[in-house]
């Protein structure tokens, strides 16, 4: 960890997602209005002292929903890490172990996630298991498990058949002390790139989704949400995608930073191959 | 036996074999890939018809409206061969699958091929421009960095690469508008036109979604050929050819492009999912009435049988991709066989 902070992508990747982060938990208190009211006597405004921002078509503060916003954007990227990672590492691992009918499987299995079009699968997913973000980010955490079962196995694969990981098992070290030992140091890493490199593309799709009017109902604030909005209206105020887009922009390219950090920092060849 | 003369050393240790054992090589190669390419196919197709099985949707709820009793619901499905195991009705549906018929939308009762086929020339044409972008510029770009190594321009290319591949394709796509369509209208921003009636008309058109998809293509590309590049420039036989006195030029394009291409020509096959994906969002923005812009109207609509065709449409199109990739990488480099 202090690693890299000292790394000075890292150092700055990590500032700012936890500036991102920040803003998402405390958004709601220190915006400036409510997210979802209206004002008719303020459609469309630019920039100004009251809305520093401007406002939407409808007179909504753009600041308080940006920072409403961040809050289901950030949430919705890492539901679907959290399912990627445990549907992909998991498999992963015990293909190293469970044998070649196990392992064929989950291969190929894996092989059929990578030809599904990330987001038309997540839109039929959506759409036809009910409208929920919940239900997009299940969709989006089976299609981004290969990236993390790959990794895995590639970094628990030589580990398996080294000899010192043979010769604890032959003096009776029992299967999860090897695995914890052993297995877990030389995945971790790895592991830890992908999920920084997944983050950073589960928040693109989340943003597209939502851009796509997926997964929400309508005067429910998101980032992709509210570009949307500003792009029927981007004749009247061309400016009004600017900072919504920096947003995603530069969270995204943090994530990909720290990914890069964690790379450097770990040495981690495996999640090079994988991710590059 | 006189051509193999001319190649490069490290290629006749691989690509002399008498040519029966070659030709059993190749057969062996292509059964390997069936065997792997029909279950992906039948997994991947499988999920996708579960998706809609276990939507709880049917069409008898949208037939007969509201007003149905449980009674024509139940005839509807029977009719429909809806009240069937789930297994029977796949593989009932796989056989209509595999001889193009992808059934009925449920809500306008139009042959789903017909549909994904009036609309398919639209997305292939901004998803095969995105594709030639980002091969040509990908390609100029990575040659670029690796022949000036380590010098500002490679830093320039590098830099570029990683800014552009953080940029997701519909901020690009609002960005290329807002510019290009608002602050000087350059290009139309939304609507397509078939190539038969309009070139130019079609070719400005597609010119900015394409744009906007191809730039992860190109960032991969340019970074995948830099690498593949500088790692072939360090062989031996790299060092041979230039004692020999052979021009850098053709030393370059004929020799080690040839042997550094591998890793890009393989990010190029997973890429392909990607630019599908992608156009979902492109085809929205710039108004245009493709195969992406159908699939999510038919989720949106809850009309099953046309989510299930645009799946398996682009199943299809990713394998047959990935053939050809593979296919390619065996050409470019014999060596590559043996990987299998």
């Amino acid at each position: 960890m202090r690693a890299i902070l000292r790394h000075r992508l890292g150092a700055a990747s990590v500032t700012f997602l936890l500036l991102v982060a920040l803003l998402a938990v405390v958004g709601p208190w220190v915006a400036p209005y409510d997210p979802l009211a209206q004002n008719q006597d303020a459609l469309l405004q630019g920039p100004s002292a009251a809305h520093w921002l401007g406002t939407d078509n409808l007179g909504r503060d753009e600041l308080s929903r940006l920072l409403a916003g961040s809050r289901l954007s950030l949430l919705a990227a890492l539901e679907a890490v959290l399912v990627g990672l445990v549907l992909g590492t998991v498999p992963g691992l015990l293909s190293v172990y469970l044998g070649r009918v196990f392992e064929w499987t989950t291969l190929r299995v894996m092989d059929a996630f990578v030809t599904l079009p990330f987001l038309v699968f997540a839109v039929a997913m959506t759409a036809l298991l009910g409208n929920g973000l919940t239900q997009a980010m299940l969709a989006v955490g089976i299609l981004v498990s290969p990236a993390f079962y790959r990794v895995t196995r590639a970094a628990a694969f030589p580990v398996a058949g080294a000899q010192y990981v043979e010769a604890a098992r032959l003096t009776g070290a029992p299967a999860w002390f090897v695995l914890r030992r052993h297995v877990w140091p030389k995945v971790l890493p790895a592991v830890a790139v992908t999920t920084a490199a997944t983050l950073g593309s589960s928040l693109v799709i989340v943003s597209s989704l939502t851009f796509l009017g997926i997964g929400i109902q309508p005067p429910e604030p998101t980032w992709g949400g509210m570009l949307a909005t500003s792009l029927e209206y981007l004749f009247q105020r061309p400016t009004a995608p600017l900072v919504p887009a920096l947003l995603v922009i530069l969270t995204v390219g943090a994530c990909n930073g720290l990914a890069d950090a964690l790379r450097d920092v770990t040495g981690s060849r495996e999640a090079r191959r994988v991710a590059a | 036996m006189t051509a193999t003369l001319d190649r490069p050393a490290y290629a006749t240790s691989v690509a002399v074999p008498v040519p029966r054992r070659r030709r059993f090589a190749l057969l062996r190669l292509l059964g390997r890939t069936i065997g792997v390419t029909v279950p992906v196919f039948l997994l991947a197709t499988l999920v996708t018809f579960l998706l809609g099985a276990f939507s709880g949707l049917s069409p008898a709820g949208q037939l007969l409206g509201d007003a149905a009793t449980p009674a024509d619901v139940a005839r509807v499905n029977a009719e429909l061969g809806l009240d069937r195991p789930v297994l029977v009705q796949y593989v009932d549906w796989l056989g209509h699958v595999v001889r193009g018929d992808l059934g009925t939308s449920w809500l306008n009762g139009v042959s789903v091929t017909e549909q994904i086929g009036q609309r398919l020339e639209v997305s292939l044409s901004v998803a095969g421009f995105a594709l030639v972008i980002g091969v040509v510029v990908g390609t100029a770009l990575g040659v670029l960095a690796a022949v000036r190594q380590g010098s500002w321009t490679d830093r320039a290319v590098t830099a570029f690469c990683t800014l552009i591949s953080t940029l997701p394709p519909f901020v690009v796509s609002i960005g290329l508008i807002v510019v290009f369509c608002v602050l000087f209208p350059l290009f139309p921003s939304a609507g397509y036109v078939s190539p038969t009636e309009n070139l130019s008309a079609w070719l400005t058109l597609i010119t900015l979604p394409a744009v906007a998809l191809s730039l992860d293509a190109v960032s991969d590309i340019a970074r995948q050929l830099r690498t593949g590049l500088v790692a072939a420039q360090r062989e031996n036989y790299v060092v041979g050819l230039v004692v020999r006195g052979l021009p850098p030029r053709r030393i370059l394009w004929r020799h080690v492009l040839r042997n550094g291409s591998g890793p890009a020509l393989s990010v190029l096959g997973l890429r392909v999912p990607m630019l599908i994906g992608g156009a979902v969002v492109t085809e929205s923005i710039f108004g245009m009435a493709g195969f992406g812009r159908f699939a999510a109207d038919g989720a949106v609509r809850g009309d099953v049988p046309v989510v299930q065709g645009t799946l398996v449409v682009a199943i299809v199109v990713v394998l047959l991709f990935n053939l050809l990739v593979n296919a390619a990488l065996v050409r470019l480099r014999p060596a590559a066989q043996r990987g299998f």
